[in-house]
Order: structure tokens, then C-alpha cells, then sequence
């Protein structure tokens, strides 16, 4: 198994060098030019990506996008500083260019040494064995999933008046050369499939979403799942038609496993950012060895977890990434880190140094982030209410990472009396404070669920594709934004 | 790339295109040199220089479309993407409203005139963009001892440059020149830490505001923000600031949008002509108005863009279409199309504008004697279907027509239509900051989550 992943990787670096002429002498001697005693890390970056869409409204697929993008991103990193420039125009004096850009960030006279490129070992297999072919499915045939995704929203119910359902492929092949001559090549498939769904009743209209994703082959989302989709969005828009206003102030709430995993994601995930904390500017710098949460909550971040949506073999440095303990039985334990912020920290990095393309330098960012399941069956969770939120689906979060306030949105919500779902509920926001919500987590349950695959997360204007999983939990006293 | 050879390429594109059996084209090429020094602490913490362009083609095989894009501006790489492009449009459904917009009469209008493009663009050395970003940084700190910590002050310019050619004979193309400065710190008492921002930007460099003003202001904010308590759960008035103001504005206008209309998608499906705000509330678009960061020539279908009011004294006057959703809903366009390189058209806006009152934001929170003013708002908790809003916020309260105190950990909901109906007092303090201008707006009631 091993070997197919250095024979995928070597063909990658193939690519490259066939494509843009970056073999090995060139690599060697553009990154031997990025020497000197000021210089503490460099490298290149080298993307190609292929991207496919195909989407559906009013029970016709309307519109088909190809996309290309292709790039070289050089850095250079001297102490906390960073030198950064582009290139789509990649041949070996543009490349040279850029590295002298990027070089301005560092004082010192320039040096030259020679440099011996060395292909990255690896010994795993790739977390995500996906071909070209896996993803070459032809339009008419997903033309025709698009068309079935309308039907079985449509044959759900008669309220649905709308249905927009859209695919895509991606294919991106990275490779990223640093100062010490390691490359590490690799090639990222990303497929997605979503479905939005609206339904009118008595002039009332709600909407309903639901996707798939992940690092997989296209015939996964086909046929089943995609139907699957379809349905789901529409019972949820259903479900909302019947929704009553939410009550409002500070109560017990209930997530359910899977999405609302989002919750770590603000939370905590965000402030453990080895960026936020070497700089001293998050609301948990400086804590680790603390109790940030109650004895039932282990929380990691794992990239490698085969075939997820926030996996990576290696991070968009070359470091290989890792399952990461964020919080150990309610002990904070270790943040995420890139290269630079490791350094700094004195730290190790852990493969989080992410980035959304070419033209954007990395930093920490999370992967998968993840809540060990607890002992307590999920129903009894729920029955546990006297009165308060069950939570079973969300839309988009966010965070001010230097005070710990973050909210998450409901799209799917219930209001419990006695044990007992009374009424669905409307959108509502949820605020807390991350550096003390978790410890009032007070019940986790058995039934850990990683999310459907289609999260994306956003920071200082980088998207990257992430995943969180989350068993079913009851946290006190969260403070619920509903009108009622 | 000159404008000659810029127009010259897409003019190949669309050829190519039109060769392999496309009965009608319309390309688009962006390029963009951006440039950011940020510094953190007095020092220099980053350089950055993205010069980048790609190239978007829409082609259309009688009413089927499809759309490419790419970075790889190689004429043989093109050729490919114009085959590839028509092959498959030859998969997607016809759509009988689906097609290029007819640009209809009028000259372009002159560009110079519109004050978005520093020409030739100001030539800043880099020693001046970091003096200016470490002045910004250094007012910011010497405002109080308790700003103790920064996550830097960036100094960012950028020129744009947009063109676009269709089979029907458009062509036209503009730049942009835009100039920033930007400061975010730290206030640190006791066990509180709180961070605030604050940026301007022009697009003339000498009308760029003074890098100490950005960072005393930024300072400021951060400490009216130290040790914020949380308020108890409350039906109140909420004021929104000018900066959150725009906010609202945006899910207003983007219920207008004809794409929302024809899916059923938005609250303000029809409305046209009757009220959905407040009689106090005007509000138009101007996609001419000089210096205007949503300012352009014509939109992203090459149809020139006019002034309009969008409501008037609370009556919506009128959606925004652009060709293909206002075809489908038996109109015109109002020259809203929007264009990215990899998608075909949507709706967007150019500069849109509420009219001031004429009182000031002080008088507003005076008026309103007990409740919220609001000054950031985060998540997305907004419905555009139902109008339905709750979002987390962070403010002061107000007791007395005077502010008390710094709050956070609420949240602040209610729904669209009502609230925009129930706008009691529109501000005196407009000002130019970006593509949506609203001066702040005291809303009448809305439901406050907290302790």
C-alpha cells in the first residue's frame, strides 16, 4: 500500500515538471537562491486544478462551468516575518521573480548554496485512493442524478415548489518544495452534491438543505445518496412550515451528533489556532493544562481520517498530518500549528498549515475537528429536558476569537417540554462564550456522528474544506436568540 | 497587459468559441496587482504581492449555456477551454429565456469622470507603506496604556482591470485603483480582553485618510468595549450603527433580486409598490456616483448602469434583474447583472445609498431613552425566504438616553419586514465607506437574548 502513495506522488512531481518545466535542477536552484542568515524557512507551492459543475433549478439542468486554475506561491520566512508572491505564469524566470519579491521581507545580503531535492518518503497509503476516472463521470449521467434529485424532492410532498440541486467535481494536484529540499506532491479529489428545497403552505414559504461530500469516487454521491439529499432537504423545508417562534434567553440545549459539531469548530477551534496564541490575541492563550471544559469532553482534530472532507495526506506545507488532542477529559492539551507559528512557539508542527490556493500563504487552520462519543444513550439526552432546545441541524458560526464569543445558527430546532418534542422552532441563534461553554457540557452521548461532508470554513478571506463530528450532548445555559 | 491586447484575447476567445459551434459568446478577463505590508508591534510582519488575471467565457448553444474559466491565459490552452465549453453546453437544457443581453443604446459613460482610477497609479515606495502602517499601529497604541497587544496594522493597494467583449458587439473595459489602511488591537484590563478594528479607503491615494486617525479610532473601539456585561433578556430599541446598518441593508436588497423572486426565495416577493419600510427610509442605487466603491460603467453583461430609487419614503419602487431573471419575469433588466469569471451572471449591486435624516447619532440614542446600540454583528442567522433575523451582537446599553455600559454574549432577533417597517429614526451620519452607505437606524423593538 505504501508504494502507491509515492508512486501517486512521483507522478505528481511528474506533472509538474512535464507541465511547467519545474524539475528538479530548476526547483534546486530557484530555493538555493533563497539562502541566508536571515532566512529561517522558504518554500514554493505548485497547484493545477480542474473543477466541474453541473446544477439544476425548475426541473432543468441550466447550467454546466469548467475551471482551471493553476499557480506557483513563493515564501519566505524570516523570524515572525512573511514574504509572499505569485506567479500564473509559471516558468522558470517568473519563478525566480517571485522569490525575489518574496524576499524582500528579509534583511541581509543574498545567499546562494546549492541544494540537493529530495522526493518526501512516505510509508501510509493515500487517505484518499481517487482517480481521475473516479471522478470523469459523463454530464449526461449526472444530468440525469440532477433530474432524479427534483423528482424525489418533488414526490416527498406536494408543498415543495422549488428544487435547486447542483454537483461538483474537483481535482487538485499540489506539490510543495521547501528550503531543506523535501518535496511533497499530492493530488486532492473534492466531490459535493447539494440539494435546496422550498416549500410554500397557506403563502408561508420555508427552505430545506441538505449535501454530501467528501474525498471520494463521484459513484458514491450517485443514485441513493443524491435521492437521499433530496428528500432529506425537502422534510426538513417541511418541518419549518410547521415552525413556531423560539423562545428566548439563556436554557438548556441539546445538539444533535453530526453537524452541530460546528460548535467545536467556534468554540475552541478556532482559538487554539497556533497563530491566535503565539501572538497572545485568543481567549485561550496561555491556558493549556487548564480545565476549558467538563471531565466528559475529549475533543481532537484529525486529518486522517480516509476520505473525509478536511482530510489531507500532508498539509500544504509537507507536513504530514496527524490526529491532534485539543482537549483531554476537559484539559486543554496542545493547539494547531503551521510551520512558522511552531517555530516561534518552540513547538512541533502538527499538519494544520493550510491554504485555500497559490495565492494565499498557509496558517493554522483546523481539518477534522471531533468529540469523542460519552456512555449515555442519545434518547435519554433528549428526555433529560425539562424545558429547553433540541438542536438537530444548523447553518453557518462564527467567532471573535480574542473575547471567546462565537454564535451558531439553527435550522432544524425543537422545543422540548418534559422530555418531550412540543413544536418545531424558527431559525435561532445560539451565543456562548468558548472558553466556558464546554463545561457545562453536563451529558455526551454513545452516538458519534462526523457531518455529511460539505463544511467550509473561513478565515482572514481563506476558504478551505474542513469536518466536525459530534455525538449527541446537553450543554446548560446557552443563551438562545429566538423571538418568542 | 494593455487594453489593446487584453480586448485582442477575448476577442480570440469568443472566435474561437463562435468556430466550434457556439451561436453566441460573451468573455470577461480580470487581472488585479495587489500589494499589503502589514506590521504588528512596530515591526514589519508581512509582504505580500498577488498579480493575478484569469479569463471567464459564457457560451451559448442556442438557449443552452455553460460557463469556464481558467488562469492558464495560453492561446492553445483557450482554444481547448472555448471546445470544451460548447461541448458542454451541448448537455445543459435549453431555456428559452437563457441568452446574451441586448445592450440598447447610450455610450459608455467617461470613465475619468467616475474618480475610481488613480492614473497613472500612485508609485509608493515600500519604505512609505510601512512607515504608514506602523503610524496607524503606533496612534492606535498611544491611545491608552491598556492597548497592550495588536494583530497588526496593514497598509493594501490595488488596481483592477476589467473587460469584456460579447458576440453582439460589446467591448468595453476599466480599471480601478483602490487604497487602504487598516488597524486591529488589543485591550487588555484585568481579566477583560477585547479587540476592535477600524480601516479606511479611497480610491485616490491622497484621499486616503491619516494612518494615526485609523489608529486612534481603532484604539478607541477597543476599549469602549473592556468588561462588557451581558444583558438580561429583553424586548427593547435597537439602534444600529452606521457600520451594521450596511448589513441590513444588504438582506433588504438582496430580497430584491429578481433571481429570489422568480424561486420563490425571498420575503419581499410581491411587494412592488407598496410598503416594506418605514416612511422615513428612501433608498437608491447609483452606479455612477464618483469615488463610489460599487462605482462602474456597466454591469456584467456590458449594459450601462443608471441611477434608481429602490424604495421611496418606505414603498419598494423596484426589484433588480438582470437579462435572465428579468426575462423570466416578463421585465427588463435594471442593469444589475453581477459577473464573476467562473459563473454566469447573477443580480448584485453597484453603490446603494440610504438617504440621511437629519438628526445625529447622539440625538438617536438620546431619543431612544432605554435600549441597545449596536456596533458589531456576527453569524448568519438571516432567512431571506422568511425575513426571519437573529444574530449575535455586541454594543452598549442605554439608560436614560445616555450610554452605560459595553455588552456582548447577546443575541438580537426578530423579522425583516417588521423590522424595516418598524425604522423610527434614520441618522445624520452617512458616510462613503463602502458599496452600501447607510447612516445608522433606530429600529423600534426587537427581542434581545441574554442572561
Amino acid at each position: 500500500m505504501g508504494r502507491e502513495q509515492e508512486s501517486s506522488s512521483s507522478e505528481v512531481m511528474k506533472f509538474f515538471e512535464n507541465r511547467f518545466g519545474a524539475h528538479e535542477g530548476v526547483l534546486a536552484d530557484i530555493l538555493g537562491s533563497a539562502m541566508g542568515r536571515h532566512i529561517d524557512d522558504a518554500d514554493l507551492y505548485f497547484e493545477y486544478t480542474t473543477a466541474q459543475s453541473l446544477s439544476m433549478e425548475e426541473g432543468m439542468v441550466k447550467k454546466g462551468g469548467r475551471h482551471v486554475s493553476q499557480g506557483v506561491g513563493a515564501r519566505i520566512l524570516s523570524g515572525e516575518k512573511t514574504g509572499y508572491a505569485i506567479t500564473e505564469e509559471i516558468r522558470p524566470e517568473t519563478l525566480h521573480e517571485i522569490i525575489r519579491t518574496a524576499r524582500s521581507i528579509s534583511l541581509g545580503t543574498e545567499g546562494v548554496s546549492a541544494l540537493r531535492i529530495t522526493p518526501a518518503r512516505r510509508d501510509s497509503a493515500s487517505l484518499y485512493p481517487v482517480s481521475d476516472t473516479d471522478l470523469d463521470v459523463p454530464l449526461s449521467l449526472k444530468k440525469e442524478l440532477l433530474l432524479e434529485a427534483d423528482s424525489a424532492a418533488r414526490s416527498q410532498d406536494p408543498r415543495v415548489v422549488q428544487v435547486m440541486a447542483s454537483v461538483s467535481t474537483e481535482m487538485k494536484s499540489v506539490m510543495v518544495v521547501r528550503r531543506d529540499g523535501l518535496v511533497s506532491a499530492d493530488r486532492l479529489p473534492l466531490v459535493r452534491v447539494n440539494v435546496t428545497v422550498i416549500a410554500e403552505e397557506n403563502g408561508q414559504r420555508q427552505t430545506g438543505s441538505f449535501g454530501y461530500g467528501g474525498r471520494i469516487p463521484f459513484s458514491e454521491v450517485m443514485g441513493e445518496p443524491l435521492r437521499h439529499a433530496a428528500r432529506e432537504a425537502a422534510r426538513q423545508a417541511i418541518v419549518n412550515l410547521g415552525a413556531r417562534p423560539c423562545p428566548t434567553g439563556s436554557m438548556p440545549v441539546v445538539l444533535g451528533p453530526g453537524w452541530p459539531g460546528i460548535l467545536l469548530h467556534e468554540a475552541i477551534g478556532h482559538g487554539l489556532e497556533g497563530d491566535f496564541n503565539r501572538k497572545g490575541t485568543s481567549a485561550f492563550s496561555g491556558r493549556i493544562g487548564e480545565h476549558v471544559a467538563s471531565s466528559l469532553c475529549t475533543i481532537v482534530d484529525d486529518g486522517t481520517l480516509p476520505h473525509r472532507r478536511g482530510s489531507l495526506n500532508v498539509d500544504d506545507e509537507g507536513t504530514p498530518t496527524q490526529r491532534t488532542v485539543l482537549i483531554e477529559n476537559g484539559v486543554l492539551k496542545g493547539y494547531l500549528q503551521d510551520r512558522l507559528n511552531a517555530r516561534l512557539m518552540g513547538a512541533a508542527p502538527t499538519g494544520n498549515g493550510r491554504r485555500e490556493s497559490y495565492a494565499h500563504p498557509p496558517m493554522p487552520r483546523m481539518t477534522n475537528t471531533i468529540m469523542l462519543p460519552g456512555e449515555t444513550d442519545p434518547e435519554e439526552i433528549v428526555r433529560s429536558l425539562d424545558k429547553g432546545v433540541y438542536a438537530v441541524n444548523f447553518g453557518g458560526g462564527q467567532v471573535d476569537i480574542t473575547s471567546g464569543k462565537f454564535v451558531f445558527s439553527t435550522s432544524e430546532a425543537y422545543w422540548v417540554e418534559n422530555g418531550r418534542i412540543q413544536y418545531p422552532v424558527r431559525g435561532a441563534t445560539l451565543i456562548g462564550n468558548g472558553p466556558d461553554v464546554l463545561t457545562r457540557v453536563s451529558m455526551v452521548g454513545s452516538d458519534l456522528h462526523l457531518d455529511p461532508g460539505v463544511g467550509t470554513c473561513g478565515k482572514d478571506g481563506q476558504s478551505v474544506p474542513v469536518g466536525v463530528g459530534l455525538p449527541t450532548i446537553r450543554v446548560e445555559n446557552l443563551t438562545v436568540g429566538g423571538t418568542a | 497587459m494593455k487594453d489593446s491586447e487584453t480586448l485582442d484575447l477575448l476577442s480570440f476567445v469568443i472566435g474561437r468559441a463562435r468556430a466550434n459551434g457556439a451561436t453566441a459568446a460573451d468573455a470577461l478577463l480580470v487581472s488585479s496587482d495587489d500589494s499589503v505590508v502589514g506590521v504588528r508591534k512596530g515591526e514589519v510582519e508581512k509582504i505580500h504581492r498577488t498579480r493575478s488575471r484569469g479569463i471567464g467565457l459564457r457560451v451559448f448553444r442556442g438557449h443552452s449555456q455553460a460557463v469556464v474559466s481558467t488562469s492558464d491565459l495560453d492561446r492553445g490552452a483557450l482554444e481547448n477551454l472555448a471546445r470544451e465549453a460548447v461541448e458542454m453546453a451541448g448537455e445543459t437544457q435549453p431555456d428559452p429565456f437563457a441568452g446574451l443581453s441586448n445592450p440598447g443604446p447610450g455610450s459608455l459613460p467617461d470613465i475619468h469622470a467616475l474618480e475610481i482610477h488613480e492614473d497613472p497609479p500612485r508609485d509608493i515606495p515600500q519604505e512609505e507603506r510601512i512607515r504608514l502602517a506602523i503610524e496607524a499601529e503606533k496612534a492606535a497604541f498611544g491611545e491608552d496604556p491598556r492597548i497592550v497587544n495588536s494583530e497588526g496594522a496593514e497598509f493594501q493597494s490595488t488596481v483592477t482591470h476589467v473587460a469584456m467583449v460579447n458576440t453582439e458587439g460589446f467591448s468595453g473595459s476599466y480599471a480601478r485603483t483602490l487604497y487602504g489602511i487598516s488597524c486591529s488591537v488589543i485591550a487588555r484590563e484585568d481579566d477583560s480582553m477585547e479587540r476592535d478594528y477600524w480601516y479606511e479607503q479611497s480610491h485616490y491615494f491622497r484621499n486616503l485618510a491619516h494612518p494615526g486617525d485609523v489608529g486612534r479610532h481603532a484604539g478607541r473601539r477597543a476599549l469602549s468595549r473592556l468588561h462588557p456585561r451581558r444583558p438580561q433578556t429583553t424586548t427593547c430599541p435597537v439602534l444600529f450603527d452606521a457600520e451594521v446598518a450596511r448589513s441590513l441593508i444588504s438582506h433588504l436588497v438582496g430580497g430584491l433580486s429578481g433571481y429570489a423572486l422568480y424561486r420563490n426565495a425571498t420575503y419581499l416577493k410581491d411587494r412592488e409598490n407598496t410598503r416594506v419600510a418605514s416612511s422615513g427610509l428612501t433608498i437608491r442605487e447609483d452606479p455612477l456616483l464618483k469615488g463610489g466603491f460599487g462605482t462602474r460603467p456597466f454591469d456584467g453583461e456590458g449594459v450601462l448602469s443608471k441611477p434608481k430609487i429602490l424604495v421611496d419614503h418606505g414603498i419598494l419602487r423596484t426589484y433588480l434583474f438582470d437579462s435572465y431573471s428579468g426575462k423570466k419575469m416578463g421585465r427588463s433588466t435594471t442593469g444589475n447583472a453581477s459577473r464573476s469569471l467562473g459563473d454566469v451572471p447573477h443580480v448584485g449591486i453597484s453603490n446603494v445609498l440610504v438617504e440621511p435624516g437629519t438628526r445625529t447619532k447622539d440625538d438617536l440614542i438620546h431619543d431612544m431613552k432605554r435600549g441597545l446600540y449596536v456596533t458589531e454583528l456576527i453569524g448568519f442567522g438571516v432567512n431571506q425566504v422568511t425575513g426571519d433575523y437573529s444574530r449575535g451582537a455586541f454594543g452598549f446599553w442605554v439608560e436614560n438616553g445616555e450610554i452605560q455600559f459595553p455588552v456582548a454574549e447577546m443575541t438580537i432577533a426578530g423579522n425583516l419586514d417588521e423590522m424595516f417597517q418598524s425604522v423610527v429614526e434614520v441618522g445624520s451620519d452617512i458616510r462613503l465607506r463602502s458599496s452600501i452607505s447607510s447612516p445608522s437606524l433606530l429600529v423600534e423593538n426587537m427581542r434581545v437574548g441574554g442572561g
